[in-house]
């Protein structure tokens, strides 16, 4: 009995093995991978770009049950119907002239600071405003933050065409003064299978990554769980943490002859104070690069021909690689080059590091050495943005947002259109908080100092006034530039408004925010294309910087002091009002009430009083017996006097006895 | 017909009082001590914004830690910041909190998980968060879901008053308002036992107008008195802790989990030289002996083991525990119904007894009471007239 089921167990669990087999081969399966990418910046600084890629295959083929794929996230996307979603929680402002504005790193990791959300919703569309509420605060208790300030309708908007195009289905809000520290990364890293225990996570030591300039974490997800069309791929859930850190200076020493001064070298422990131990094993890939951009490469290969005879730059180590300019201590597992599409002759290198080879008794450490002095600069977006508020006053005062071209995009401008009828389109996208009440129509437009209609320069334009303690003012807008075009300027007017003395927050005094407004050039797209290679498109952090994506700006954040009462007003008045009261109807009271006969009266009966009742009736009682009308004692005053006058009789009449007596007997 | 009439409707009345008086009292007051004390919770509030008030934000943090390393996790703390100071543009070490100027420790860690931060700590959250009155959309993060079996630890640093704690510097928690709410968490039977700690000046005053049963409070200082900090840092540049949670911490970083050290042991070791304030606490409320109760019972999370005789026993042991506890309480409950029982036969003879709202017919009550005592009514009246006559005569002699 007992032989023939475990037999029919063994089948059964046989049956069973061999359909998971079949099931895993028919579906994709979860999938993460690592990648850690560090670049010099001109300025003598390091942008460290961590990029993290989960995965999973869609609900009806694969199932709800995830090995690597963060189980909060998956509940999010399925409760809330989420077709795409990025929040990100950023500190400090992307210097976008010394960091560059135009490569795929900085145009989608440049965030405006504090947090940003925007979600697409697949819900119809009554339901969107609710899903995002829920989603607001969902967010908040997941990573430890305040998201839920998002939920009013006045702090959250739904931009039509210039941020996104998404009919209505997206929402969009910024918090530009939330806090960002350790308690948001920390959920931000549990949702990665290794956490920070294993793998290029365990890099992140929070003194050193909160010391840097620029600081973003970003969680952006895509889902096409709830599309009815073919193309199904599940959720991609991509993390990425934007860092920029100051090496420490050190051997800087040598001055060359140029004059310049060396960039600072650095390696991964001396700016993260940790190094790569032990890999993390769920990870499909983990690798680390090295970039050098195309302006320095151009720089470096000048330099190679200039220093071809000359001696003085002396190999440190042998086991030192790399090119004549600089010098990585590990030999890279492989170099990844740009691939040239318009001849313009300088291209990106990478240099490529797996940490799967190393452990924890042998951890991977990279350092980065400078040989030569090297100067160069960042490709920059066509325009440079700055936005800044004009007037003074706590009444009134405008906002500008001036535009300013790049030498770089100009040469490139002409090399993309010569033709006489040559556009530059910019969006912009702004979102004013209720109390700050913009004039739309005073809205001017200035294309290289001079004036110019609204109805020429911009090609189209959506407005959303707000509605006070409702919804936030919109403006979205196209401005059409002609290609050769130096600055542009955009002002509109406003005024400042009141808030309720509840609706003040703690620290009014320091004022208030205006969002940072969103300019995209939408005529440009920027990617680093590489050699086509299977291998390359395997990898998210590469196949990332091969998508094409747009070159976004955003510009600063205002800062609008606005008229704040004296929050201890009302306890003044409240105090004074009541002293002022007390006073009238005191004396008042006092007048109306005071009657100055009875006073006397009232003094005569105490004073009987004082006598005691018991003395009073006795006297009544012997004035009885001894057969006398009862009348009552005279007033204390009276009596004293008269009491005085007889005392004084008394004492003469004692005197004059006395002397009598002296006279006759002596 | 009336005069029958009369009593038998102040029966009635009385009765019915009586009756609901005892139902009222059997619903209100849980059978504490039948329920166990199955969970912890804490809830740490750091009321202050500004960097100028560091400490206070210090003192959250270590207590945070100190609850956490005596084993609550963290799903079960609340922790609510009113600003940030681990990030702030003046803190000169980013990310980090120190409570010490030696810095050897880090308050701020790898892993702080705060539930309500910056402009969302206000008396409103907080009342909320107390009461579990909050939106639906509100994630299980940021409540508190403590039961009847719930040991609660509230700690609340900032500055405060005679009778108020400040909020962010623009609103106020009052005496009243903190007393409201732990009544209604006591009705909602939100917790079993409540610890307050508050760490003010004045902070004694806070808990004024508590009458809860099964609530101990602990605060700083007396009325009148200020509460200080320790000392000054001069690397972070202000102040980083305050003297009475600096002396709770000394006293609780010689524990682990496994220590008995009971709560006297806690409020006998402030100092009031050290302190610069006499640390007051308040036990009338609280049923249990001080010395009985550890420490662990309120910051830490160690429950009451139940040992049972075989391996796998321990499930029908629990259940004949329970059952054994739903005995006891039913028993209770029908003492107290037999209890009301005989109260209603009592109140029908002596009414005297009873509390009657209605000042008219108590006294009609008593009057008819009194009546109804005397039998020799004859001579009472006899008596009166005689005691009346002399009074009479001298009355007129003195008015003639």
């Amino acid at each position: 009995m007992t032989g023939v089921r475990s037999i029919f167990l063994f089948v059964l669990l046989f049956f069973a093995y061999e359909t998971s087999l079949a099931r895993a081969d028919v579906g994709k399966n979860e999938d993460f991978s690592e990648a850690l990418l560090l670049r010099p910046l001109p300025d003598r600084k390091v942008l460290a770009h961590f990029h993290f890629q989960s995965t999973v295959p869609p609900t009806n083929s694969y199932g709800r049950h995830h090995h690597l794929f963060p189980k909060s996230i998956y509940q999010l996307v399925q409760k809330f119907h989420l077709r795409e979603m990025e929040l990100s929680f950023t500190q400090g402002r992307w210097n976008y002239e010394r960091w560059g504005g135009y490569d795929p790193i900085s145009s989608s990791n440049a965030k405006p600071p504090g947090v940003e959300l925007w979600a697409v919703f697949d819900v119809p569309q009554h339901q969107v405003d609710a899903s995002w509420k829920n989603l607001t605060h969902a967010l908040s208790g997941l990573f430890c933050a305040s998201i839920n300030f998002l939920e009013h309708s006045t702090a959250y908007s739904t931009p039509e065409w210039s941020f996104r195009s998404s009919g209505g289905y997206l929402k969009y809000g910024t918090l530009p003064r939330e806090a960002v520290c350790t308690e948001n990364l920390t959920p931000w890293l549990k949702l990665l299978p290794c956490r920070d225990k294993a793998g290029l996570s365990t890099l992140m030591d929070r003194p050193s990554i909160y010391r840097g300039y620029y600081h973003s974490q970003r969680l952006h997800l895509t889902s096409n769980e709830f599309d009815s069309n073919g193309l199904i791929s599940g959720i991609v859930l991509d993390q990425t943490l934007t860092i920029v850190l100051q090496p420490n200076i050190k051997g800087t020493g040598a001055i060359f002859s140029s004059g310049s001064t060396l960039q600072p070298s650095w390696s991964l422990s001396s700016l993260f104070g940790r190094k790569v131990g032990e890999r993390c094993v769920l990870s499909k890939s983990s690798n680390v690069y090295v970039q050098l951009e195309q302006n320095s490469v151009s720089q470096l290969i000048k330099l190679g021909n200039d220093d071809k005879g000359s001696h003085h730059e002396v190999d440190i180590s042998q086991n030192f690689v790399g090119d004549r300019g600089f010098a990585i201590s590990i030999p890279p597992d492989r170099q990844i080059r740009e691939v040239d599409r318009f001849d313009t002759g300088s291209l990106s290198i990478l240099h490529q590091f797996s940490v799967e080879n190393y452990s924890d008794l042998k951890p991977f450490d990279l350092e980065f050495r400078w040989k030569l002095p090297l100067v160069w600069s960042c490709r920059q977006a066509p325009l440079s943005v700055s936005r800044y508020l004009m007037g003074s006053g706590n009444e009134r005062g405008s906002i500008a947002i001036s535009l300013k071209s790049t030498r770089t995009s100009e040469c490139m401008q002409n090399a993309d259109s010569s033709a006489s009828e040559c556009w530059l389109r910019v969006d912009i996208f702004q979102v004013v908080p209720w109390y700050v009440k913009v004039y739309y129509h005073t809205l001017k437009v200035f294309i290289d100092e001079r004036f110019q209609t609204v109805a020429n320069a911009v090609e189209r334009m959506h407005v959303v006034p707000s509605e006070d303690k409702v919804s936030p003012g919109v403006m979205e807008l196209t401005l059409k530039l002609p290609c050769g075009v130096r600055s542009a300027a955009l002002t509109v007017e406003f005024d400042k408004g009141f808030l309720h003395i509840d609706e003040y927050p703690p620290d009014a005094n320091q004022g208030f925010d205006i969002p940072s407004a969103v300019v995209v050039f939408g005529d440009f797209e920027t990617s680093i294309q590489f050699a086509d290679d299977d291998y390359l498109h395997n990898i998210p952090l590469l196949s990332k910087l091969q998508e094409k994506s747009r070159v976004v700006s955003y510009t600063e954040v205002l800062l609008v002091p606005l008229t704040t009462p004296d929050f201890s007003m009302p306890y003044n008045v409240i105090t004074i009002t009541c002293t002022v009261f007390a006073l009238y109807f005191g004396s008042l009271l006092n007048a109306l009430r005071r009657r100055v006969g009875e006073e006397g009266r009232l003094l005569k009966t105490k004073a009987t009083k004082e006598t005691g009742k018991l003395s009073s009736l006795l006297a009544r009682l012997s004035a009885k017996l001894r057969g006398k009308p009862w009348e009552p004692p005279e007033q204390s005053s009276s009596s004293a006097s008269f009491f005085n006058r007889k005392l004084i009789l008394k004492v003469l009449l004692v005197a004059g006895l006395a002397v009598a007596w002296q006279y006759y007997s002596g | 017909m009336e005069s029958f009439n009369f009593p038998k409707a102040v029966a009635l009345l009385v009765v019915l009082i009586a009756t609901n008086l005892t139902g009222a009292i059997s619903s209100t007051v849980p059978d504490s001590t039948a329920t166990m004390h199955t969970n912890n919770w804490a809830v740490l509030v750091c009321t202050s914004r500004f960097w100028f008030n560091y400490r206070h934000m210090a003192n959250t943090l270590s207590l945070y830690r100190t609850v956490k390393r005596l084993g609550i996790p963290d799903e079960r703390i609340i922790l609510m910041l009113a600003d940030d100071m681990a990030c702030n543009a003046r803190n000169k070490y980013p990310a980090q909190v120190f409570n010490n100027e030696n810095h050897r420790l880090n308050l701020y860690g790898d892993n702080v998980e705060v539930d309500y931060r910056g402009y969302e700590v206000t008396v409103e959250n907080f009342l909320r968060v107390l009461m579990g009155r909050h939106e639906n959309a509100v994630p299980r993060s940021k409540r508190l879901l403590s039961d009847e079996g719930s040991h609660i630890l509230v700690y609340m640093t900032g500055h405060g008053g005679d009778e108020f704690l400040k909020f962010q510097d623009s609103e106020e928690l009052q005496s009243h308002d903190l007393a409201d709410a732990v009544k209604q968490m006591k009705e909602k039977r939100r917790f079993k036992e409540l610890l307050i700690m508050v760490d003010t000046c004045q902070a004694a005053t806070l808990f004024s107008q508590l009458h809860s049963p099964g609530v101990l409070a602990v605060g700083s200082s007396l009325k009148g008195e200020n509460s200080y900090s320790h000392h000054l840092d001069s690397d972070v540049g202000v102040s980083v802790v305050d003297r009475f949670t600096f002396y709770t911490l000394a006293f609780f970083e010689r524990l682990n989990m496994y220590n008995n050290a009971s709560l006297s042991s806690l409020f006998n070791s402030y100092n009031p030289n050290l302190l610069l304030s006499t640390a007051y606490y308040r036990t009338d409320l609280y049923q249990r002996r001080l010395e009985e109760v550890p420490v662990t019972n309120f910051f830490g999370s160690v429950m009451e083991t139940i040992h049972t005789d075989s391996a796998y026993g321990a499930l029908s042991g629990k259940q004949l525990k329970s059952g054994e506890i739903k005995m006891s309480s039913g028993e209770d409950r029908q003492r107290i119904l037999e209890n009301s029982d005989v109260q209603d036969q009592g109140s029908g003879l002596n009414i005297k007894d009873q509390q009657v709202t209605c000042p008219f017919t108590r006294t009609l009550s008593t009057i008819h009471e009194s009546v109804e005592k005397v039998k020799d009514v004859d001579g009472l009246v006899n008596f009166g007239l005689v005691l009346v006559i002399p009074l009479l005569a001298v009355s007129s002699w003195l008015s003639s």
